[in-house]
């Protein structure tokens, strides 16, 4: 589904990444995990489309369209979503309108028909009440004075909403108290499904006591430096980063 | 020894004055009535005021003397098929509408039988036959108006067909006034004058939308140059919203003076969504304690369109309140003025004044001046100003088009946002509705 090969990118002029290769099949759940700077929020924003960063070698590609072609937008239509870390609060755009407009742009793309007033309001509630959102929420301008749980709920709601292909969760659970946490791997596992991957960048062992991936990988200093299942999350919780940047020291020593 | 100074504007003037000459030889005795003599008296004044130029302070940003270049006729009816007029007519919110064609009144397309008991609506020719409102019309027409007197004088001597409106005292009308300008211009260019002139007598209640087109597949040149006056009593409300959509050739000047009485409430709407080279001059003064008043303007600026507001809240009585809010979004070449002047006089105190000018500028060559001015002689006052400049918030953008928005979706839901907190203010929901409908219409052209 997702396939990124040798992927180098720099941010004025400084690499980030120095050659990334990251194969996800359908279904499957990556987390990415990391000491800070090691580039995995550039990681995440480079999948989502964000024009700050410099792609300077390398490929990524979605079911086998070049991705780095697409417009963040049509990366978004195409079917991948990024729950970000740190929402935008916008005054004036009702949630609400925000929605039925996302949905439907989607769904055009999708060659599906757009919903009726009727059917929107069904399928929102559906949802709402799928990631426990009040629909109260509907009515408030986007994120506008919402806590951070709120925010990460309607990330959630959102990525129910537009049944993306690929998931992008980028640090979704920093600074999180345990409520919202669950709130986010409810979500996460309620639309874990054989066609439907994710991407769990995150900086904490913690969601994946709640979110089982079926590989993590781990980030340091741009490269993806060790592989492997649920035990190697458990294992840099126990022991912190040290050990694998004395191994990657050993190696290019 | 004597200096003669030549009139730049010596031609022009001449151009009005020979144009109100032909205008008198049609108009078939009517030339001993009282409003003819008016007329006579405006047109009379002209040579002796000056059009204002980029000298004067507050046309420092606009030069609207561009108006003055061309040749003008007497805007007049032009055959319309009613049909055509419908598509302006805001049946569900005002069922009292006033057709103008090119600024004269067209009774025919009008629907004003069945007025309400307590209103009055009728021309300013008639009005002043009626001694009970004579003195204050004759009044308005002999008013010094600062700056703008060339202009005014030019809109007192071609106006024909003025509106008058009088409330009387405890009457409150539910619906709205529509005021219909249509213009219908080609290759000649005309001179149109509305006039509304309104009288809310204590206690009265009134609201009126005038909206001004071009019609479909006209868009010649004019100068439309209006005037409105309202006098409100003791706890008065009276509202007044102007959706202007016009030509994008249009030059267009409005003069609105309000004075207020105590305890009265004035709501002033500027939507300016046309026109080429827009001024917009709002004075209210507050003769009478406890008035409220309020101002708000939506601006939206494509291609050459220059949309200038003037805003002069006068208080000058004590425990008073204003609230002024403008915003506007300029792109392509567009530039946008906001001037707004705030004077407390002395005895004017415990009063409340509030004003807010933002802007997003969405090209690197549209521009908006704002100049925010305050002048307080009173010392127990609660004034406030802000004014912003600034571009769509690119993270914001980044927002919505990672949930699927193409760019330009995008950028539209925030300028829209950005503008709704002005249009939240209007008090009637399917007049919002109508209004973000034409601006949604603007952004997408």
């Amino acid at each position: 589904m997702l396939n990124i090969k040798d992927l180098q990118v720099s941010i004025e002029d400084k690499q980030i990444l120095k050659g990334i290769n990251l194969d996800i099949k359908p279904g499957e759940v990556h987390a990415i995990m990391g000491p800070n700077g090691s580039g995995k929020s550039t990681l995440a924003n480079v999948l989502a489309g964000r024009e700050e960063y410099e792609v300077t070698g390398g490929s990524v590609t979605f079911e086998g369209e070049d991705l780095l072609e697409l417009e963040v937008d049509e990366r978004a239509r195409a079917g991948i979503f990024l729950a970000f870390q740190y929402p935008v609060e916008i005054p004036g755009v009702s949630t609400s309108n925000f929605l039925k407009s996302t949905v439907n742009a989607v769904r055009l793309e999708r060659g599906q028909e757009e919903l009726n007033a009727a059917q929107m309001l069904k399928y929102i509630r559906e949802k709402l009440d799928m990631v426990g959102m009040d629909p109260k929420f509907l009515k408030r301008s986007l994120n506008e004075g919402f806590s951070g749980g709120e925010k990460k709920r309607n990330e959630m709601l959102q990525m129910a909403l537009l049944e993306p292909k690929l998931a992008v969760l980028d640090e979704t659970d920093s600074g999180l108290d345990i409520d919202a946490l669950r709130i986010v791997a409810d979500a996460v596992n309620k639309l874990r499904s054989e066609n439907r991957s994710f991407v769990i960048v995150t900086h904490y062992q913690r969601l994946l006591n709640y979110i089982v991936p079926d590989y993590v990988h781990v980030l340091y200093n741009g490269r993806i430096v060790k592989s492997g299942d649920k035990s190697l999350s458990l294992q840099l919780e126990e022991k912190g980063y040290d050990w694998i940047k004395e191994e990657v020291a050993a190696i290019e020593g | 020894m004597t200096t003669i100074t030549q009139d730049r504007f010596a031609e022009a003037k001449a151009q009005f004055q020979q144009l109100f000459e032909k205008d008198v030889q049609q108009l078939n005795g009517q030339a001993e009535q009282p409003l003819h003599q008016l007329r006579l008296q405006a047109i009379q004044r002209l040579p002796d005021l000056n059009f204002p130029t980029r000298r004067d302070e507050d046309f420092k940003y606009t030069n609207f003397n561009r108006a003055l270049n061309l040749s003008y006729q007497q805007g007049a009816n032009v055959m319309i098929d009613s049909a055509n007029i419908d598509a302006y007519r805001l049946n569900d919110i005002a069922p009292i509408q006033l057709v103008f064609i090119n600024g004269e009144w067209n009774a025919a397309l009008s629907k004003m039988d069945k007025l309400p008991e307590g209103l009055t609506i009728t021309s300013i020719a008639e009005a002043l036959q009626n001694d009970a409102y004579k003195a204050w019309i004759e009044a308005q027409y002999n008013k010094e108006t600062e700056g703008n007197a060339a202009f005014t004088a030019l809109n007192l001597a071609f106006a024909k067909d003025g509106v008058f409106v009088h409330v009387n005292k405890g009457v409150v009308i539910e619906s709205s006034i529509q005021l219909l300008h249509l213009a219908i211009v080609d290759d000649q260019a005309m001179v149109i004058s509305p006039q509304l002139f309104v009288q809310a007598e204590t206690s009265a209640q009134v609201s009126f939308i005038e909206t001004h087109d071009a019609a479909k597949g006209h868009q010649g040149a004019y100068l439309s140059n209006g005037i409105a006056r309202f006098a409100l009593d003791a706890n008065a409300h009276v509202s007044h919203y102007r959706i202007q959509n016009d030509s994008q050739e249009a030059f267009k000047l409005t003069n609105i003076d309000i004075v207020q009485e105590r305890d009265s409430v004035f709501r002033g709407y500027t939507i300016d969504l046309g026109g080429r080279i827009v001024r917009n001059n709002l004075g209210a003064e507050q003769t009478g304690v406890g008035a409220d008043t309020n101002m708000f303007g939506v601006y939206l600026g494509k291609g050459d369109q220059h949309i200038d507001n003037q805003s002069f809240m006068d208080h000058a009585s004590a425990h008073c309140t204003s609230n002024e809010l403008y915003k506007g979004i300029l792109t392509d070449k567009a530039r946008g003025v906001f001037n707004g002047k705030v004077m407390v006089r002395k005895d004017a105190q415990k009063i409340n004044a509030f004003q807010q000018n933002s802007s997003l500028v969405l090209s690197k060559t549209a521009i908006m001046d704002t100049k925010p001015q305050l002048e307080i002689y009173a010392d127990d006052v609660r004034c406030s100003h802000g004014a912003t400049i600034g571009q769509l918030d690119e993270d914001s953008v980044f927002y919505l088009r990672s949930r699927g928005l193409n760019d330009a979706a995008a950028r539209a839901l925030l300028q829209h946002a950005f503008i709704l907190e002005v249009l939240e203010n209007i008090d009637s929901e399917d007049l919002q509705d109508h209004i973000e409908g034409l601006i949604k219409a603007k952004f997408a052209e």
